[in-house]
């Protein structure tokens, strides 16, 4: 059973993602790929969350099955009071086009198509929207509205990621190595955008990243090893982006 | 906003999808203005036919009378009968040597109650006392006649000028052919007068009797039962032929074309969308790959896999949509020209283009049917994918080891560039495949075109250096004793050779088929009509056997040794039985040969001739021509060139056609090789790219995607060879009627004209590929993330 909610430091937060034992296997032919081993974990309410581990780990697909991309071989997984293990394909589109906001390591803008016209993309199906040319202000790329990602830098077209995922107003924002692919000062750029974006609306992130500086930065650092949460760590005093180095 | 990737998409693949576009807007072209034409057609036919009327049934008879005819209106079954007189007059042009004739057809004069009646269309009615006639307008046009004046013809041996009244034209000459054996109409040659009866008499003679006999049924008759009781009855007064309406010439050709416009109309144009709707599949399949990230991470932020599949049909449903508009479109406004070219063939009074858009309405169904297919085909397999495994680039294709590898010989004789195409083509088998069917479909029509052009002097070669080598023949206008006849024509100065020939109509049965033909008596001597089995040997006709077309051999499913039986008008009732000796390929006329000598005592009349054929000195052709073309004894009489001209000017009509087709299957092989060299290099711009940082040069990249096309359009060739003579042995069947066969001899030539279009197009293709190779910068291709 899920807690509706968790005391934290005296106040009461709301735990908004639930999972119990998850697995998640791939069957390759004859070989079964173990990515998720019975993987216990909650997520609440505003906070930031780091996933660390190495490569093959298995955080992606962890991430894959808390935006509801894939479905949990095992295991349950509930958003709210609601169960996500066992949901149809028609269920799980609701769940990514009401609650979730995805950001990946190469962007994946539309390429022909506008940065306001990737942001708008967005905007037209969610439920209750922010206005994607503000948010594009937000983001500092009030100047770039009419440009094509090739006509941006990566930095910029991150932003533009960022401000796609945002402006549907998702209750929380799942990154997979959002600054794998920018260098540093472009990174932190998106950071405190990201951080930004969590404090302002209240609203979680969960975040995956090599770099374990970036870990000062969260609420919450989970560890992950050969598809198991190795352990968690909690962070009194999270650092401010622009305070982290790697 | 999707609409805009949709479109920014499309215009980035723009030249592909306008081949595909263009392939589409054919076949729909196709299909709308046939279809269109063919409406046209039947709908003059039927409004013409229903408010002029049409006989049910024809008879041919020697003569009879008035009150013979109102006996017969009473058996059962005949609703209505009349009588006419028919009679083909010989027409004096001054100063013209080709014989042109006018078919004198008797009309009512209250002709509300005909069964058949004639739309006067221009001039005066007709008058009892005066030789006055209403004449077809495209005899007028064709001889530069016009109402009021006259036309010289010769009647019972007089000459006689006919006045012209006005314009007409009857249901029954929408078509105007002289006799069946003639190959189209020719208004300059023949033409069809309408007068009274009375003008009819006096002119032929008051004792002529009715030749012609026609009938309607009672609803609840058929032909057939009518039939059976008329035909005894009618042989008394010497019946020659009795037909129901649709063996009539000019209905029957009329039907005939209906409906072969109607299945080109419907077959070929699904050729063309299937071609399409193959480009569609591959380029939205290649699409698809292409975008898979894209449409992983549309999917991450909440658009359905529904919405994912609908926005990409909606690629196809717009390319069918267009392409429907536009094919469909210029098919309706194709139709109008092609109405007005069957207008010149077919005098039907109505027959003009309209506007309707019931074919533009189906057609753009049609394409966004076959478009949505194709879509939905392209599309389904990414659709499945879980939006997880799309954010996943595709599982790198396997660089697997080939079969053809086995062959050492052949993969040891391979650069770099050719192993690489040649496992590729093996990564690709579907595109392979489409493609290896989009080559050899055009290799075959191209060579099919090359066919139609050879085989056109070859039918002329053979028929005119082999089979019939006189100058002149004349068919006499009734039977003559042979050797008068042959006698008489050896005097004429400059005659070199004289051969008599006898032409029986005849019905052969085999059990229970039959088929009405020709049976020609040749001489022993006979060396301007020559026969020649399969291995080219001349062979004569034996004394008591015949000797059978293969196509009539066919029809009657005849072999050697069969025996055939004869019925014919000549034999008065009797009919005799005869072995087939032996069946000969023929490529012009579906005849029977037997010895003249033994024909003639079969019909027990005598030794009789109805045509001869002459050989001439040059100088002497035109005196011949002069001098028979007005004796009463002489038919017709038809020279050499004549007949040539008018083979010619047939087949002409035909390699038009197929001349089309080649232009179509040219654009549609260019289409498919487009298209998929297009699809093949946008998935390989990096493979290429990062040879050419290897340091290849353009020329050497495109080696790898050439070689690939080179050696599926080798096995598409090779194969279409095979494929073309099945194809031309299917179109000979279908072309074949009873007045030629298509031989199916190959020459190798149009093979060689196939292969240099195939090779043409493919080179065409290949140098846009190379500019665009060319084009591509190596930063972007390798920058490039998809
Ligand atoms: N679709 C799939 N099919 C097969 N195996 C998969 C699939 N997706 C993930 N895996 C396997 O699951 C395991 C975990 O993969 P995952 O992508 O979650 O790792 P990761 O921690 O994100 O690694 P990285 O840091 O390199 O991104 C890996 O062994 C991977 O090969
Ligand atoms: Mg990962």
């Amino acid at each position: 059973m899920t807690r509706g909610s968790w005391e934290r430091k005296g106040e009461t937060v709301e735990v908004i993602l639930t999972g119990r034992k998850l697995c998640k296997w791939y069957q390759l032919g004859e070989v079964r790929v173990q990515a998720l081993r019975d993987v216990d974990i909650e997520i609440f309410q505003g906070e930031l969350v780091v996933v660390l581990g190495p490569s093959g780990s298995g955080k992606s697909t962890l991430l894959n099955m808390l935006g509801g991309m894939d479905k949990v071989s095992s295991g349950e997984l509930f958003y709210r009071q609601q169960p996500l293990h066992g949901m149809n394909e028609k269920g799980l589109t609701r769940y990514r086009r009401e609650a979730v906001g995805f950001i990946f390591q190469f962007y994946n803008l539309m390429p022909n198509l506008t940065a306001w016209e990737n942001v708008h993309l967005s905007t037209e199906i969610a439920a209750k929207p922010l206005s994607a040319k503000e948010v594009l202000i937000d983001v500092g790329l009030g100047e770039r509205l009419e440009h094509f990602p090739a006509q941006l830098s990566g930095g910029e077209q991150q932003r533009v990621a960022v401000a796609r995922a945002v402006a549907k107003n998702p209750e929380f924002l799942l990154c997979d190595e959002p600054t794998g692919a920018l260098d540093f000062e472009t990174g932190i750029q998106v950071l405190k955008l990201l951080r930004k974006f969590s404090r302002e609306h209240k609203r979680t992130v969960v975040l995956i990243t090599h770099n374990a500086g970036i870990a000062d930065m969260a609420d919450r650092v989970f560890y992950m090893r050969d598809g198991r949460l190795d352990r968690t760590r909690n962070n009194e005093n999270p650092l401010a982006p622009e305070e982290v180095s790697w | 906003m999707l609409w805009r990737k949709l479109m920014r998409d499309v215009l980035e693949n723009k030249a592909a999808y306008l081949a595909c576009l263009v392939v589409i807007s054919i076949g729909l072209m196709v299909y709308t203005s046939l279809n269109l034409t063919a409406d046209n057609l039947w709908q003059a036919k039927e409004n013409f036919y229903r408010e002029y009327g049409f006989p049910d049934g024809f008879a041919t008879v020697q003569g009879i009378s008035d009150a013979e005819i109102r006996r017969l209106t009473a058996l059962p079954g005949v609703a209505r009968m009349e009588g006419r007189i028919v009679q083909d007059v010989r027409v004096i042009f001054p100063g013209r040597e080709e014989s042109a004739f006018l078919r004198l057809v008797t009309v009512g004069l209250s002709q509300e109650t005909q069964i058949s009646k004639v739309k006067h269309l221009a001039g005066l009615p007709l008058d009892p006392h005066r030789p006055g006639v209403w004449v077809d307008s495209q005899f007028l046009a064709a001889n530069e006649l016009e109402i009021g004046g006259e036309i010289p013809v010769i009647i019972g041996g007089r000459k006689v000028f006919l006045e012209i009244r006005g314009q007409a034209q009857s249901p029954e000459y929408v078509y105007p052919m002289r006799t069946a054996q003639d190959l189209f109409p020719d208004p300059r040659s023949f033409g069809i007068a309408y007068l009274p009866l009375p003008v009819m008499r006096s002119l032929a003679g008051e004792s002529v009797q009715f030749n012609q006999l026609i009938f309607q049924l009672e609803p609840a008759f058929s032909y057939q039962d009518v039939e059976s009781l008329l035909e005894p009855r009618l042989e008394r007064f010497g019946l020659v032929a009795l037909y129901p309406a649709k063996d009539q010439v000019s209905n029957f050709i009329l039907n005939q074309e209906l409906s072969s416009t109607e299945a080109t109309a419907n077959v070929m144009p699904l050729l063309f969308l299937a071609v399409g709707a193959v480009i569609l599949y591959i380029l939205l399949k290649r699409i698809i790959e292409q975008q898979r990230g894209q449409i992983g991470t549309l999917r991450s932020f909440g658009y359905g896999s529904r919405e994912i599949q609908a926005h990409y049909l909606s690629y196809p449903l717009i390319i069918g949509l267009a392409g429907g508009l536009l094919g469909s479109l210029s098919g309706l406004w194709l139709s109008f020209p092609m109405t007005a070219m069957y207008q010149a063939f077919f005098h039907l009074p109505e027959l003009r283009g309209r506007v309707t858009f019931d074919y533009v309405l189906f057609a753009l169904l049609l394409s966004v049917g076959f478009a949505l297919l194709a879509g939905y085909f392209g599309s389904r397999q990414a659709m499945r994918l879980s939006p997880a495994e799309a954010m996943r680039p595709p599982a790198p294709l396997s660089g697997r080891h080939i079969q053809l590898e086995r062959w050492n010989w052949f993969w040891h004789s391979l650069t770099v560039q050719g192993k690489m195409a040649t496992r590729n083509l093996f990564r690709h088998r579907q595109r392979s495949l489409f493609t290896f069917v989009g080559i050899m479909f055009c290799f075959s029509m191209i060579a099919v075109t090359g066919y139609f052009n050879n085989i056109i002097s070859v039918m002329i070669f053979e028929q005119m250096t082999k089979v019939q080598t006189h100058d002149i023949k004349i068919n006499f206008a009734a039977p003559l004793a042979a050797e008068s006849a042959r006698r008489e024509l050896l005097n004429l100065p400059g005659i070199k050779r004289v051969e008599v020939m006898l032409e029986a109509p005849a019905t052969l049965k085999h059990g229970w088929r039959e088929r009405d033909t020709v049976i020609i008596g040749l001489g022993r001597d006979a060396e301007l009509f020559n026969l020649f089995d399969q291995d080219g040997r001349r062979v004569l006709p034996p004394e008591g056997g015949l000797i059978l077309s293969s196509q009539l051999a066919e029809a009657l499913e005849a072999k050697e040794g069969t025996i055939i039986t004869l019925e014919s008008a000549l034999l008065r009732g009797d009919t005799v039985s005869l072995p087939v000796h032996s069946i000969i390929p023929q490529y012009m006329g579906i005849n029977a040969y037997m010895d003249k000598d033994a024909l003639n005592r079969v019909l027990r009349q005598g030794e009789l001739a109805t045509s001869a054929l002459l050989v001439a000195e040059e100088e002497a052709l035109p005196l011949i021509t002069e001098k028979y073309r007005e004796a009463s004894q002489v038919a017709t009489l038809e020279n050499r060139q004549q007949l040539l001209d008018n083979f010619n000017e047939m087949m002409a009509t035909y390699g038009f056609t197929v001349w089309i087709l080649a232009v179509f299957a040219f654009i549609t092989g260019f289409a498919v090789i487009y298209s998929f060299s297009i699809v093949a290099l946008a998935e390989r711009k990096r493979e290429l790219a990062s040879l050419r940082v290897l340091g290849m040069t353009t020329g050497e990249v495109s080696q790898i995607l050439t070689f690939e096309q080179w050696l599926l359009a080798l096995a598409a060739i090779l194969a279409g060879i095979p494929f073309t003579i099945y194809l031309i042995g299917q179109m000979a069947q279908a072309m074949g009627s009873d007045l030629f066969t298509l031989p199916l001899i190959f020459e190798p030539n149009s093979f060689i004209i196939a292969f240099v279009g195939t090779a043409c197009f493919i080179l065409l293709a290949q140098w846009t590929l190379l500019r665009q190779i060319q084009r591509f910068s190596l930063v972007e291709a390798l920058k490039e993330r998809d």
